[in-house]
């Protein structure tokens, strides 16, 4: 077998790094962009939406090439050294995901962070207080958005497999291991592959419903 | 302690340059202050602005004279302390109508227990102890808005601000609703707005009428006669 | 609230760089990496992988990492400068490479043949042919009679270089037929497609032989193997170290591995266990004549 047992935990184990760091890594702009975007009151505010609405079907592979041409040893970022690295996955795919991060997000904000820092401060609580109680009041929501997004990026194979080079225990990751085993021929390889990342997405989108609703009391 | 809110030559927009507010000047004081208008004439935007929630695009807030968006944020905090605003769709939070009632005492920094007490006397007050710990999804949409007002009266702020509050209430509730605003527009003041005001009417000190965002009308006696004729 | 979003995104961040710190050592800990661009085929197979683990009992601060992809892309890798070393079957691209500059020091490691397969059925009748030009123009007769396809790989792999100089031995351009089928895709995904359309099919025979024994392809048999045209030689090359910057050094040590007795043994053997049948011949030996093959492809190309 070209993919051995042994490989497998480490495969898992960096797709979910990998996958989780590029998620969080996009939050960290995405969530600031989104308030400022619906905060905002400039007349092209929905246009902008509408365009990064678009994008999030945008295919994985051309991310994954221009990125390529970019991180490559002749691209313009070349001298950084990332190209097949992890770190140049993990880049990669918090790029990707970022269109359907703020998409979501968007909405999340529009509908219920505006709604209830309004409550907040209509009832008069102070900035520091009425931010918290947002958070505490949007925190399922928020959870959807990052485990859809999650679920995004680890799913991907163009940006993994063309930055990450799908190099044997550096950046081999589920999505690579599978495009892998197809080619190797290896097809019960690349269906249980399949199921592994289907039952890890179910096991987490489980643990969030249980957790929401916990939450709910 | 807020006596007075002057909203001074007032511009807002939701979108840059399409304004839903032009050039509003109106004064807001203790009793009971009717603003009334069709739909999408700006009634909403207008409190909001008043109630110090939403920052105009131009004019000034004045707060007993002093402009609240050049306040430094301690001021801001103490005045908003004194106003709150009641949404016309009610805003609840996760938990039970306990709960909500208290949040506005929570967010102000009360101790829980203190609140809870608070709470109770009020709920007591309002016969609504039996749908103390319904939780929001159980309430219908009038309990929802009631729970909002009591959450809001329970701050005992100066000035009160209620969006369309007797919306979606049946007949019990309105009466409700209708006898705690003769109540406590005695000691505050109480803005409400609506376009179908007529069972506070008779009740009404002043009133303002606005129509594109614009205001036609602050005479209370003409505004009102208005009002009585459409009727 | 901006100032709390502004203090999450710098946690946010803190956090990813600690976590991708920490999927860094997830990874092997090597002095040296050495990147060698490869042809998906010569990859699955196997060999490169199990030579590279050789490699490291003698080296052990090197690690030999490949990137899998066509023989066009591999070559191209190359002129980006983001490999060390390139191995794949492709002459006439490799010529052109070597005549911008952008890989040295080539030499040939190992060769096997390339196999003509097809139907069980065989309706243009190559079965056991000698001459695989004249088995491509029963083909090309077969197509336009509309007994069988034709399937290409399509992508400028090694073997679809290999395909189209064979064509063009013929005489007869089969481009734009209705029963030739391009592909786009790697050896075992258009091997499953001919398999799937009875159709004929060039393909490397280790591909082929390892998805036969996987049970995948159910209808394909080996038809033609013979001839000095179905040569499939495999070579290696340096990327220029005075173009790009690559690890001369151990770039250097692992060629003369392949090359070495020692190497070139482990190619000899690889794949009996598994297949019953070796995939690979070692150049050892050999090097005049392959180097002679070697010429004459990198023309025909």
């Amino acid at each position: 077998m070209l993919i051995t047992m042994e490989e497998l935990p480490g495969i898992i184990m960096r797709s979910i790094m990998i996958s989780g760091t590029a998620t969080l890594l996009s939050t960290a702009w995405s969530l600031p962009l989104t308030i400022k975007l619906s905060l905002s009151k400039h007349p092209l505010k929905e246009s902008l939406m509408g365009i990064l609405n678009s994008l999030v079907g945008f295919p994985t592979v051309l991310v994954g090439l221009l990125l390529y041409l970019v991180f490559s040893s002749s691209g313009p970022l070349g001298m950084l050294r990332l190209i097949y690295t992890p770190q140049a996955i993990i880049i990669g795919e918090a790029l990707l995901i970022t269109p359907l991060m703020m998409s979501l997000l968007y909405e999340v904000v529009c509908r219920s962070v505006s709604v209830y820092w309004e409550l907040a401060i209509s009832l008069g609580a102070s900035k520091r207080r009425a931010t918290w109680f947002v958070m505490e009041q949007t925190l399922p929501e928020l959870m959807i958005v990052l485990l859809m997004s999650f679920s995004r990026a680890i799913g991907e194979l163009g940006v993994a497999l063309l930055v990450g080079g799908n190099i044997k225990g550096f950046t081999r990751v589920i999505t690579t291991s599978i495009a892998l085993a197809i080619e190797a021929g290896e097809f019960d390889l690349a269906v249980f592959l399949g199921m592994v990342l289907l039952t890890m997405m179910i096991l987490l989108a489980t643990t969030v419903r249980l957790l929401r609703a916990w939450l709910e009391k | 302690m807020v006596r007075e809110i002057v909203l001074k030559d007032i511009w807002f927009s939701y979108i840059k340059k399409k304004y839903v507010l032009r050039g509003v000047n109106i004064k807001l004081r203790r009793g009971l202050t009717l603003v009334v208008g069709p739909n999408a004439s700006g009634k909403t935007t207008l409190l909001k602005v008043a109630s110090c929630i939403y920052m105009p695009d131009q004019g000034r807030v004045l707060v007993d004279g002093v402009s609240y968006w050049d306040m430094p944020d301690e001021e801001k905090e103490r005045v908003r302390r004194n106003i709150v605003y009641v949404h016309e769709s009610p805003i609840l939070i996760r938990g039970s109508v306990l709960d909500n009632i208290m949040a506005g005492l929570l967010l102000r920094g009360i101790d829980r227990r203190v609140a809870e007490k608070k709470a109770l006397v009020l709920l007591e007050r309002w016969h609504m102890r039996h749908l103390m710990m319904k939780r929001r999804s159980e309430l219908s949409r009038g309990e929802q808005q009631l729970v909002c007002i009591i959450r809001a009266l329970l701050l005992s702020p100066d000035f009160m601000f209620l969006d369309e509050p007797l919306a979606h209430l049946d007949l019990r509730n309105r009466r409700l609703i209708v006898e705690l605003i003769r109540d406590i527009k005695r000691d505050r003041a109480v803005v409400v707005a609506s376009n179908n005001p007529h069972p506070l009417l008779d009740d009404a000190d002043h009133a303002i009428l606005i129509q594109n965002g614009v205001v036609v009308g602050r005479n209370t006696h003409e505004v009102k006669d208005l009002l009585v004729e459409a009727w | 609230m901006k100032r709390l979003s502004i203090a999450l995104a710098t946690a946010m961040i803190i956090v990813s760089l600690v976590l991708s710190y920490l999927s860094l050592s997830l990874t092997p800990k090597a002095k040296v990496v050495i990147r060698v661009s490869t042809t998906t085929s010569l990859y699955v197979t196997g060999l490169l992988d199990h030579l590279a683990e050789e490699l490291k009992k003698r080296y052990p601060e090197v690690e030999v990492v490949f990137i899998s992809v066509g023989s066009g892309a591999a070559l191209e890798l190359a002129a980006k400068g983001d490999v060390d070393v390139v191995m794949v079957h492709a002459p006439s691209l490799e010529k052109k490479y070597i005549e911008r500059g952008v890989i040295v020091n080539g030499a040939i490691f190992a060769y096997n043949y390339f196999v003509l397969v097809g139907p069980s059925e065989d309706p243009a009748r190559v079965k056991g042919l000698e001459d695989i030009v004249e088995a491509f123009k029963r083909i090309y007769q077969a197509g336009e009679l509309g007994h069988s396809c034709f399937v290409s790989r399509g992508d400028m792999s090694g073997t679809h270089v290999r395909e189209l100089m064979i064509w063009n031995m013929t005489g007869l351009n089969p481009k734009g037929r209705l029963w030739y089928v391009e592909s786009g895709t790697g050896m075992s995904k258009t091997l499953m497609l001919a398999d799937n359309l009875k159709a004929y099919t060039l393909s490397d025979i280790g591909t082929f032989l390892k998805l036969k024994k996987e049970g995948v392809l159910k209808n394909l048999v080996m038809l033609v193997s013979r001839g000095s045209l179905l040569i499939n030689v495999y070579s290696i090359h340096l990327v220029n170290p005075s173009r790009y910057e690559v690890n001369k050094e151990y770039a250097r040590r692992w060629m003369e591995f392949i090359l070495s007795d020692d190497g070139q043994e482990l190619i000899a053997s690889y794949g009996k266990d598994k297949y019953g049948v070796a995939l690979f011949n070692p150049a050892k030996g050999r090097s005049e004549e392959l180097k002679k093959m070697w010429n004459l492809l990198s023309e025909g190309g």
